[in-house]
C-alpha cells in the first residue's frame, strides 16, 4: 500500500507540465537516436546530459535532477523502440539490441508486411515496458531495504561483482575487457583523493584536481568514436528502404504474437536485472527461445511475426529491468545505465538504496514518468512510423559533422575549458581504435563511474578491520558476491575452452 | 593489423601499470589513523594491469589466426575532419562560438561530400547561430561570443 502511495506521488511529479514535456522530448529524441544509424542509446544519452543540464539550470536541484533523469531515461527506452525501425525497413539495425529483429523483420518487410512488423514491435515494446515497470515498482522497496543493510565490505564486493559481470560479457576477449576495466579504475584515481584529501597524479594541472570528467570521457569514447568509425570505414547505406504499407496488424498477427510478447517481456526483464546482461543478450535469448518452442520453427528467418515480437519485447523489458540494480543498489549493469548514473551523480543525487528515502521525488518521479513515456511512445510509434522512417534518410554528410559539433558544444557548455575539449578529441580517437580492435569501452566507463565508490568502500571496510583484507571473505554476503563475480568471469572462459560459442553482449 | 595492435597495446598497458605504481609511491602517506593510504588502491590496480597485459601479450603470441583484410580506412577524409576539429577546439575561445562552428561544419560537410554549397551554408549557419541564440539568449548560458 505504501508503494502505491509513493507511486501516486511519483505521478504527481511526472504529470507536472515541464516533466511531461521532458518525457516527451526524451522519448522523441530517443526514437530518433534508435532510428539513426551510427548513434546508439549510449552516445545519445551522453550527448544530451549537457543539454538537460542547461535546460534545468533554473530549477531547484531536486526537481532539476528529476526532470533531467526523466528526459535521459526517455532517450534510453525510446531508443529501444526506434532501433527496430531500421532493422525492419533497411535490414541494418539502428543499434545492437535490434540485430535479431532484422532476421524476420526485414523478411516481413519484403513480403509487404513492414507496417505489421513495425506496429507489433511497438506493441511488444509497450507491453514489455509496462511489465518491467510493474516489476520495478514492486521490487524497488524490498531491494533497496535489503541493500541498506550492506556495510562497506558488502558494497565493495557487490560493485566488484557488477564490474566482473560487465567485463565477462563484453567483447570477445575477457582479458581485453578486464584490461579496460582496470584502466578505467586507474583513471578514476586521478584527482583529489576524497578520503585523505591528497592529490594523486595531477602534476599541478588545475583541471585534473577534480579528476577526469566522466561526461567528457563518455561522449568522446562513445559518440565521437562512433562518428570517427563511420567516417573512416565509409559506411555505405545504399539499401532500399522498404515501403511501410498497412500499419495495423491483422487479427491473425495479433494472435500469433500475443504469447511471444508476454514471454519476451518476462525473459527480457529478468535478463535486464542481471548486471552485465543487457538488451542485446535479452533479444538474442528470447529469439532462440521462441524458435525452440515454436510449432513450426522452419518459419523463423522467413518472416515469422513471433521472431519480431519476442526480441523487441525482450530488449525493452531488459532496459526497464536494468533500471532496478541502478536505482535500488546504485550498481549500473550496462554502459547506458552507467551514463545515467553519472548524470545523477552530476546532480548530487546518489543512486542506491538511499535514493528512495533521500530523493523520493527523483526515484518515483522517474518510475511514474516511464509509465507515461511508454504510452507516449506507443502513440508516437503507431501513426508516426512513416515519419520516423524518413529520418533514416538523413544524409550522413550532414549528420556526422553535426554530431561532432554537438559533442564539442555539450562538453564546453558544462566544463567551460579547452582542456576538456582536447581530452574529448583524444578519447574519440581512443574510442575508435579500442573498439575497432575488440577492446570494449563500456567497462572502462563503468569503472570510471564506480571507481571512487569502490575505493571508498574498500578503504572504509579496511579501516574498520584494521587493514585486514579477510573482512571481504568473512562476511557471508560479501563472500557470496565475490564468488558470483568470479564465476561470471570464469564460466564463459571454461565454456570457451570447451569449444562452445558464447553469446557476447555488444554495447548497449 | 589486429595482432600487431594487440601486441603494442599490451606493452602500452604494461607501461601504464608500471607508471601508476611508480608514481603512486610518491604520494605522501598522510592517512591518519588508518594503514590504508591513498596509494594502496592505485598500486594494486597497477599490479593487476601489468599481470593482465602480460596475459594479453602471451595470448597474442599464441593466437596465429589471420586477420581478414577489409577496406582500407579512409584516412584522408578523416584526417582533414580531425584537423578541423582540433583547430575548432583551439580557436573556440579566441574566435568565438559562431564563427568556429560555422567553418567547422562547412569543412565537415564538404569533405564528406562535395557540392551542395547553398545547402551547406544554410545548415551550417542555422546550426551555429541557432545553438548560440538558444543557449545564450533563451537559456542564459555562456559561450564565447564574437571576437572584439
Amino acid at each position: 500500500m505504501e508503494t502505491l502511495q509513493f507511486l501516486a506521488n511519483g505521478f504527481g511529479i511526472a504529470m507536472q507540465w515541464q516533466n511531461l514535456l521532458f518525457a516527451f522530448f526524451g522519448v522523441l529524441i530517443g526514437t530518433a537516436v534508435g532510428v539513426l544509424p551510427g548513434i546508439g542509446p549510449m552516445s545519445g544519452v551522453a550527448l544530451l546530459i549537457p543539454i538537460t543540464a542547461t535546460l534545468t539550470s533554473g530549477l531547484d536541484p531536486q526537481s532539476a535532477a528529476a526532470s533531467s533523469i526523466i528526459l535521459l531515461a526517455g532517450v534510453y527506452y525510446g531508443a529501444m523502440y526506434g532501433g527496430s525501425t531500421t532493422s525492419i525497413l533497411l535490414n541494418t539495425p539502428g543499434e545492437s539490441s535490434s540485430v535479431v529483429t532484422a532476421l524476420d523483420g526485414y523478411q516481413m518487410a519484403r513480403q509487404g508486411r513492414a507496417g505489421a512488423a513495425l506496429s507489433i514491435s511497438a506493441i511488444g515494446s509497450f507491453v514489455a515496458g509496462i511489465v518491467s515497470l510493474l516489476g520495478l515498482t514492486l521490487l524497488a522497496k524490498p531491494l533497496s531495504e535489503l541493500a541498506l543493510s550492506f556495510g562497506p565490505a558488502e558494497y565493495f564486493s557487490l560493485m566488484l561483482l557488477g564490474l566482473c559481470a560487465v567485463s565477462g560479457l563484453a567483447g570477445s576477449s575477457i582479458t581485453k575487457a578486464l584490461i579496460m576495466t582496470v584502466a578505467g579504475l586507474l583513471l578514476a584515481t586521478i584527482g583529489m583523493d576524497n578520503v585523505s584529501g591528497v592529490s594523486r597524479f595531477t602534476y599541478n594541472n588545475a583541471y585534473l584536481y577534480s579528476g577526469l570528467e566522466f561526461l567528457t570521457v563518455a561522449v568522446g569514447l562513445f559518440a565521437l568514436g562512433e562518428v570517427f568509425r563511420t567516417i573512416l570505414d565509409r559506411d555505405k547505406d545504399d539499401g532500399n528502404i522498404a515501403k511501410v504499407g498497412r500499419i495495423l496488424p491483422t487479427k491473425q498477427d495479433m494472435k500469433d504474437s500475443a504469447a511471444p510478447i508476454v514471454r519476451g517481456s518476462l525473459l527480457g526483464f529478468f535478463i535486464g536485472v542481471l548486471p552485465g546482461a543487457g538488451a542485446t543478450l535479452a533479444s538474442f535469448f528470447s529469439y532462440i527461445a521462441e524458435k525452440k518452442i515454436s510449432k513450426n520453427p522452419e518459419k523463423f528467418g522467413k518472416g515469422a511475426i513471433a521472431g519480431v515480437a519476442a526480441p523487441e519485447s525482450a530488449n525493452n523489458g531488459a532496459s526497464g529491468g536494468a533500471m532496478i540494480p541502478l536505482l535500488t543498489m546504485g550498481i549500473p549493469g550496462s554502459g547506458t545505465t552507467a551514463i545515467l548514473m553519472g548524470a545523477l551523480i552530476m546532480y548530487n543525487v546518489q543512486p542506491g538504496p538511499l535514493l528512495f528515502e533521500d530523493n523520493p521525488e527523483v526515484a518515483w518521479g522517474l518510475i511514474a514518468s516511464m509509465f507515461i513515456g511508454n504510452v507516449m511512445l506507443l502513440v508516437l510509434n503507431m501513426p508516426l512510423v512513416k515519419v520516423f522512417a524518413k529520418v533514416i534518410e538523413t544524409p550522413a554528410k550532414y549528420l556526422l559533422p553535426i554530431i561532432i559539433a554537438i559533442s564539442i558544444f555539450g562538453v564546453y557548455a558544462v566544463q567551460f575549458n579547452t582542456f576538456d575539449l582536447a581530452l574529448l578529441l583524444i578519447c574519440g580517437l581512443l574510442g575508435y581504435y579500442l573498439t575497432k580492435n575488440d577492446y570494449p569501452v563500456a567497462p572502462l566507463v563503468l569503472a570510471l563511474v564506480l571507481g571512487p565508490m569502490i575505493e571508498n568502500n574498500m578503504r572504509r571496510a579496511l579501516t574498520s578491520s584494521n587493514g585486514d583484507f579477510s573482512i571481504f571473505v568473512t562476511s557471508p554476503v560479501s563472500l557470496l558476491f565475490l564468488v558470483i563475480g568470479a564465476l561470471w568471469i570464469s564460466v564463459p572462459l571454461i565454456m570457451k575452452m570447451r569449444g562452445r560459442s558464447v553469446i557476447i553482449n555488444e554495447e548497449d | 593489423m589486429s595482432k600487431t595492435f594487440d601486441r603494442y597495446a599490451s606493452i602500452i598497458f604494461l607501461l601504464i601499470g608500471v607508471l601508476f605504481i611508480f608514481e603512486s609511491r610518491k604520494i605522501s602517506a598522510s592517512s591518519y589513523g588508518s594503514n590504508v593510504g591513498p596509494d594502496v588502491f592505485p598500486i594494486g590496480l597497477g599490479v593487476l594491469l601489468i599481470l593482465l597485459s602480460i596475459k594479453l601479450f602471451i595470448e597474442t603470441m599464441k593466437n596465429k589466426r589471420q586477420e581478414t583484410k577489409g577496406d582500407k580506412p579512409d584516412y584522408k577524409r578523416f584526417l582533414i575532419i580531425f584537423a578541423a576539429a582540433v583547430l575548432y577546439v583551439l580557436l573556440l575561445e579566441s574566435l568565438g562560438y559562431v564563427i568556429t562552428t560555422f567553418f567547422f561544419l562547412v569543412i565537415g560537410f564538404q569533405v564528406l561530400e562535395k557540392g551542395g554549397w547553398l545547402k551547406t551554408i544554410i545548415i551550417a549557419s542555422l546550426f551555429s547561430f541557432g545553438v548560440y541564440y538558444l543557449f545564450v539568449e533563451v537559456l542564459q548560458g555562456s559561450l564565447p561570443g564574437f571576437p572584439i
